[in-house]
């Protein structure tokens, strides 16, 4: 978290990842803000809680991974597998 | 009273009075706590996640709820329901997508959650008797600690009850390793509408998975929406849990390519093959526009599939291999780890989406999820996709209440023989008064005759209970509609449990022959 306020409320600068959405923090993508001026209007989020709900959302994910299996197996390891035996 | 198209219902709510006599009868059997009768505590229990005009919510609201600890507690408000002539609805978790815990007529909820204790394992077995008010996935966490799973996985995982699972006879993302409901559960406790108590499973046996003794009850007394009585104790069939899991996800630039990829991995007889899903062109343009996976994808990417594997971990690379190389052969392109393992990892808990659409115009606005789904086989996919897209297509030009999220078809079985297909809609709420209502009920009716059409099942997974679809079922299932007549008469006299749905009510008007006959239409 930062000591000023204002850097806390103040994202990274945003770029643009397709006609519909944008980018702040790394893998962080939001709907591009001229779509939501009408119906549902966007919400100021400090940085420290959309990083939160990210992580928040990795951590649920890899957690229901080990609910259901112990381990996961990757598709790459079996693609360098199968060439590795040709 | 009209609902749905000729169905005329045959109870009203119950009076004051009645609901009076009812609670001060209950006190009799249940404790102060385990009667509820404030608002919020009725408001609750009147809905799940399936869109309804939201001004008319008041007419689902129950009169009261109960939260019954045992059988024969349960036994005991029925039994007085049935006396004074009130309705009775089950409600587990209340995530089914076609009203079978929504009330109709008002009456009781009678609200299992309270029920969720583990009663045996039987580690020698393989067994887990539970009460129906358990959930899975606080199930497995128990289980897990002996090694041990019960892989009945919806998309509602995080918060679907075992009961619930019975009383709509469930579809799981996994079903085609594990099987469904109907294959995991070996047998229940059932309170009938007249509170009798009795017990189902292949012939009398608590823990037998394969019986030749008498008619199969079992699977009379799943799927029917509450309407034939209510589980409260299960015996259910566990699994070594899986030491390894593969899942990954491919993409191609046409959907026919991803049909075709679908089928053979279906096809290709790998043991620890679990599911494989089709996501067609319109569900990856939905998914462009908000899901962090699918936006920065390439513009080729218009279809995909993704298949999962559980077992050990060597049966599992040899079997992911296999598909790998199948993959090949038909030109897939692999999503990479990241993706693969994460959308799958998302795939066990699609409800706690938070979720909006688009107007035509691109502005984003707050929208439900509700999806219709069939039972098709392999070779009808396509054509039912094209159908349904034309249905909500036709919806969209009208309004911008609905909104085309695309279509999943998902693998049943191991043998590749039928698919779940789903449509995605989103549906603004808010904006659904009464014309949009109409017009939704019409666009279920002609997505359920479109499923019939190409030879399906209405549903898959959902059932078929609620307006639109409901009208279809007696043409689905021909004179066993009539069977369903016949044994809801017969097991519930005075029409208490759960009434209005599935056109039942119909087994109290006498002769309802040209009814039946009106609604088949022409042979």
């Amino acid at each position: 978290m930062s000591y000023r306020y204002s850097a806390e409320n103040t994202p990274p600068t945003p770029e643009r990842a397709s006609e519909v959405a944008i980018t702040t923090h790394e893998h962080v993508y939001e709907v591009d803000p001229r779509l939501m001026e009408l119906h549902v209007l966007q919400q100021t989020f400090p940085n420290w809680d959309t990083l939160r709900i990210m992580h928040a959302r990795h951590d649920h994910l890899a957690w229901m991974h080990t609910h259901f299996a112990e381990k996961t197996v990757t598709g790459s390891e079996l693609i360098a597998e199968i060439e590795d035996s040709r | 009273m009209r609902r749905g198209w000729l169905f005329v219902t045959t109870l009203e709510r119950p009076s004051t009075d009645l609901v009076d006599r009812v609670v001060e009868r209950l006190r009799g059997v249940l404790r102060p706590d385990q009667i509820l009768t404030s608002k919020t505590d009725r408001y609750n229990r009147a809905r799940v996640p399936a869109p309804f005009p939201v001004h008319r919510w008041r007419e689902r609201v129950p009169d009261l709820a109960v939260l019954p600890e045992t059988t024969e507690e349960v036994a005991a408000v029925v039994s007085i329901a049935n006396e004074l002539r009130c309705p009775v609805v089950p409600r587990d978790g209340g995530t089914g997508l076609t009203d079978g815990a929504v009330p109709l007529h008002g009456g009781i909820v009678v609200d299992v959650k309270r029920m969720n204790r583990i009663h045996e394992l039987d580690l020698e077995n393989r067994t887990v008797t539970v009460g129906t008010g358990i959930n899975m996935l606080k199930l497995n966490e128990q289980l897990a600690k002996h090694g041990l799973i019960y892989p009945d996985d919806p998309a509602s995982y995080p918060c679907s009850l075992v009961g619930g699972r019975i009383g709509t006879s469930g579809w799981s993302l996994i079903g085609s390793r594990y099987g469904h409901t109907r294959d995991l559960v070996l047998s229940f406790d059932f309170v009938l509408p007249t509170g009798e108590i009795l017990h189902v499973g292949d012939g009398a046996g608590g823990k037998i998975s394969k019986s030749s003794s008498g008619y199969q009850l079992k699977h009379l007394f799943m799927g029917h929406q509450g309407t034939l009585g209510i589980a409260t104790k299960a015996t259910l069939k566990l699994y070594p849990k899986p030491e390894a899991e593969l899942s990954p996800f491919w993409a191609f630039d046409d959907y026919d390519a991803a049909y075709r990829f679908t089928g053979a991995l279906a096809r290709a007889g790998v043991a620890t093959f679990a599911g494989a899903v089709l996501f067609d062109e319109y569900k990856v343009a939905y998914l462009r526009r908000d899901d962090e996976a699918y936006i920065p994808q390439p513009a080729d990417v218009r279809a995909l599939t993704c298949a999962v594997l559980y077992g050990w971990e060597d049966e599992v690379r040899v079997g992911g291999k296999r598909l790998f190389r199948i993959a090949k052969e038909h030109g897939a392109r692999y999503l990479g780890d990241e993706i693969s393992e994460g959308d799958w990892a998302a795939r066990h808990d699609r409800y706690a989406t938070p979720l909006h659409g688009r107007t035509k115009a691109g502005q984003v606005v707050p929208m439900s999820w509700h999806c219709e789904d069939a039972a098709v086989n392999y070779t009808d996919v396509p054509a039912v996709t094209k159908a349904w897209h034309e249905i909500v297509a036709d919806l969209r030009r009208k309004t911008d209440v609905f909104d085309d999220w695309g279509m999943f078809a998902y693998t049943s079985a191991d043998t590749g023989v039928d698919y779940l297909t789903e449509i995605d809609v989103g549906i603004w709420e808010q904006r659904l008064d009464d014309a949009a209502w109409a017009m939704w009920v019409k666009a279920k009716r002609d997505i359920a005759a479109a499923a019939l059409a190409h030879g399906g099942s209405i549903s898959a997974c959902h059932g078929s209970c609620r307006e639109g679809e409901v009208d279809l079922v007696p043409r689905e299932l021909g004179r066993g509609f009539d069977v369903m007549l016949g044994v809801k008469r017969m097991l519930d006299p005075n029409n208490i449990m759960n009434p209005g749905k599935y056109l039942l009510d119909l087994a109290y008007q006498g002769d309802v022959s040209a009814q039946l006959a009106e609604l088949r239409g022409p042979s």
